[in-house]
């Protein structure tokens, strides 16, 4: 982006009009619809847009916004055939829509590192956002995003989509309520990191269609590589944090509920990780990292070649091992128990978290996968990369959200953006 | 941990000077190795051998740019002054603040505000960011200035607005 590009847009946000939400304009409204643009259009968007489009009581997709022009048009056109119309702006700068009256909500799609700040500023002009998963990249980044949407009122959903889903309700619930008797351990299993193209690369012209510095963005500037845009840049640590914050964000969120720790977290964690030495793709490609809560329970995160993510529950009584597809058990009692109602403790429940979105930019409670929940569970992932970077086990207080005795570690918890972006 | 390209007897602080974006960065994988595995007591050398390559005439943009993400984590008021240096010429700005931001100090938050003189455009937009995320009470008038000045870009007033309401209490130390 250019500067006068730049400074444009920053003279539209200081000339920003009062915004009031569809759903302040009162049941005589021409549109009692929600308005929603979507930021970033790749991979993961698609299934939002798609899921999103089939709500059309409730939903309107106003605006798509993605710094890939091919991108972002094919996201357009799709809403447009599917609305009949032409209707559906498409931008570049995820300002341009933030900044729009007629948006009430955003679904950030972008890659990581780009979560905390246009969350943060889809917020601040009053906009209610889903955020996918990792919430930020930084510890910091997520305390930041957390304060602005209490100071600003807003309701902001984590894509942790697993706590909408019955077999991970029953599974936290379960082992809350004592179901495996005294719960020992958990377990995380993630997979592999899978991309390589060698020691070394050569730098790639910009596609023409591409905006590549509003790409990076925060993160350090870097020559364009076809290989380090789209999806791969989860496998740069500039960018990124690996499995860890993929799928590691979705299992090790379902530990924190069983684990009764939403609020809080880990009191410390150790780990190592084998990171490559060279090439475009650095982060760890075996993940090794176990969190001890002060319940003396731990919860470890490893890598496995074969096979996705999973959550496993080991008790007393044995274990139960919860993926997105399939489940199992040391017995199948246990499974047959841990499906049940009427477990002694009782948790919210979602069984869409899209539509418990909805609900909650209506009614302004809280969503089953709240910005405070997203950011401990993000704060988890981060733990175990900063563990793993540093290669000794480090004490954590979840209160300050801070290393009590390691002050490398503490600089850790986030970092300095690029010009002209700031957490501020 | 140590990449197949560095060899056993190279010294992998004679090799970051050449460091480039897409080259062999084991050289740089050792000495991030050896930031995150030093104890506190190492970490004045360790500074010392980071400000030592930083100074290198030789250092290439992207040794540059690694050299400043590691004082980011290791830096004192020591590396202050060669940050500060590299923070008023725009094409190493964004680097030092990098290094600038993360280190606790008053010397750091100075440095900062006395880049404010060399700085427009993009970077001193950053730059105000990065004096606010300091949340130091030292800049307190500076931000005030900022926040006030309509001839100061519209964002630059929004960020430092924001960044008031944010500050330490004056009693508070510095960040960890």
């Amino acid at each position: 982006m250019g500067r006068r590009r730049f400074l444009q847009l920053g003279s539209l946000a200081a000339a920003a009009p009062l915004i009031l939400p569809a759903r302040l304009r009162g049941a005589a409204a021409p549109s009692n619809l929600i308005h929603v643009a979507i930021i970033g259009t790749g991979n993961i968007a698609e299934g939002h847009l798609k899921t999103l489009l089939g709500y059309p009581e409730r939903v309107r997709i106003v605006a798509v916004c993605d710094v890939d022009r091919e991108r972002r048009d094919r996201a357009a056109a799709l809403v447009d055939a599917a609305y009949g119309s032409q209707g559906c702006a498409s931008v570049n700068d995820f300002r341009e829509v933030t900044r729009r009256a007629d948006v009430d909500a955003v679904w950030i799609c972008t890659p990581d590192h780009w979560h905390a700040l246009i969350g943060l500023d889809a917020v601040r002009h009053g906009k209610d956002a889903y955020v996918e998963k990792p919430l930020t990249f930084t510890i910091e980044e997520g305390r930041a995003l957390v304060a602005a949407t209490r100071e600003h009122g807003r309701v902001v959903q984590h894509g942790t989509q697993h706590r909408s889903m019955k077999r991970f309700f029953d599974a936290a619930g379960y082992v809350r309520s004592g179901g495996l008797g005294k719960l020992e351990r958990i377990e995380v299993s993630i997979p592999p990191n899978n991309r390589f193209i060698g020691s070394s690369w050569t730098p790639e012209p910009v596609p023409a269609t591409l905006d590549w510095d509003l790409w990076l963005g925060p993160t350090p500037w870097r020559p364009y590589h076809s290989a380090g845009c789209h999806y791969n840049f989860r496998f740069i640590s500039d960018c990124a944090n690996g499995q860890v914050a993929n799928w590691g964000a979705h299992y090790l969120d379902i530990g924190q509920w069983a684990l009764d720790a939403d609020g809080g977290g880990p009191i410390a964690v150790e780990g190592h990780g084998h990171f490559p030495t060279s090439g475009l793709f650095t982060c760890a490609t075996h993940v090794d990292f176990t969190c001890h809560y002060a319940n003396g329970i731990p919860m470890s995160c490893r890598t496995r070649q074969e096979g996705g993510g999973t959550v496993r529950f080991i008790g007393e009584r044995g274990w139960i091992d919860i993926a997105r597809n399939a489940m199992s058990a040391s017995s199948p009692d246990l499974l047959r128990e841990m499906q049940r109602p009427g477990k002694s403790v009782t948790l919210a429940r979602s069984d869409n978290h899209h539509e418990n979105f909805l609900d909650c930019i209506r009614s302004r409670a809280k969503p089953i996968a709240d910005v405070e929940i997203g950011h401990r569970t993000t704060t988890v992932c981060n733990l175990g990369q900063i563990a793993m970077t540093l290669g000794r086990k480090l004490r954590w207080d979840p209160v300050t959200e801070s290393f009590p005795d390691d002050p490398v570690a503490n600089r850790l918890r986030g970092r300095a953006a690029r010009s002209p972006w700031s957490l501020v | 941990m140590v990449g197949a390209e560095a060899g056993p007897n190279v010294d992998p602080w004679s090799q970051i000077v050449r460091l480039e974006h897409g080259g062999d960065g084991s050289f740089a994988a050792i000495i991030r190795e050896q930031v995150g595995r030093t104890p506190v007591a190492g970490l004045a050398k360790l500074e010392t051998q980071l400000l030592r390559a930083l100074a290198d005439p030789a250092v290439t943009e992207a040794g540059r740019g690694f050299l400043c993400s590691q004082l980011a984590l290791v830096g004192s008021a020591a590396a202050v002054p060669a940050l500060g240096r590299l923070l008023a010429v725009e094409s190493s700005a964004d680097d030092a603040r990098v290094a600038l931001e993360r280190i606790p100090g008053p010397e750091a938050d100075a440095a900062l505000i006395a880049g404010l003189s060399s700085l427009s455009g993009r970077r001193r937009i950053g730059l105000v960011g990065s004096i606010g995320a300091r949340r130091s009470p030292s800049a307190r008038e500076t931000l005030s200035r900022l926040a006030a000045d309509v001839g100061e870009h519209a964002e630059i007033r929004a960020i430092a607005t924001r960044a008031l309401a944010l500050l330490r209490p004056a009693s508070t130390g510095p960040a960890a």
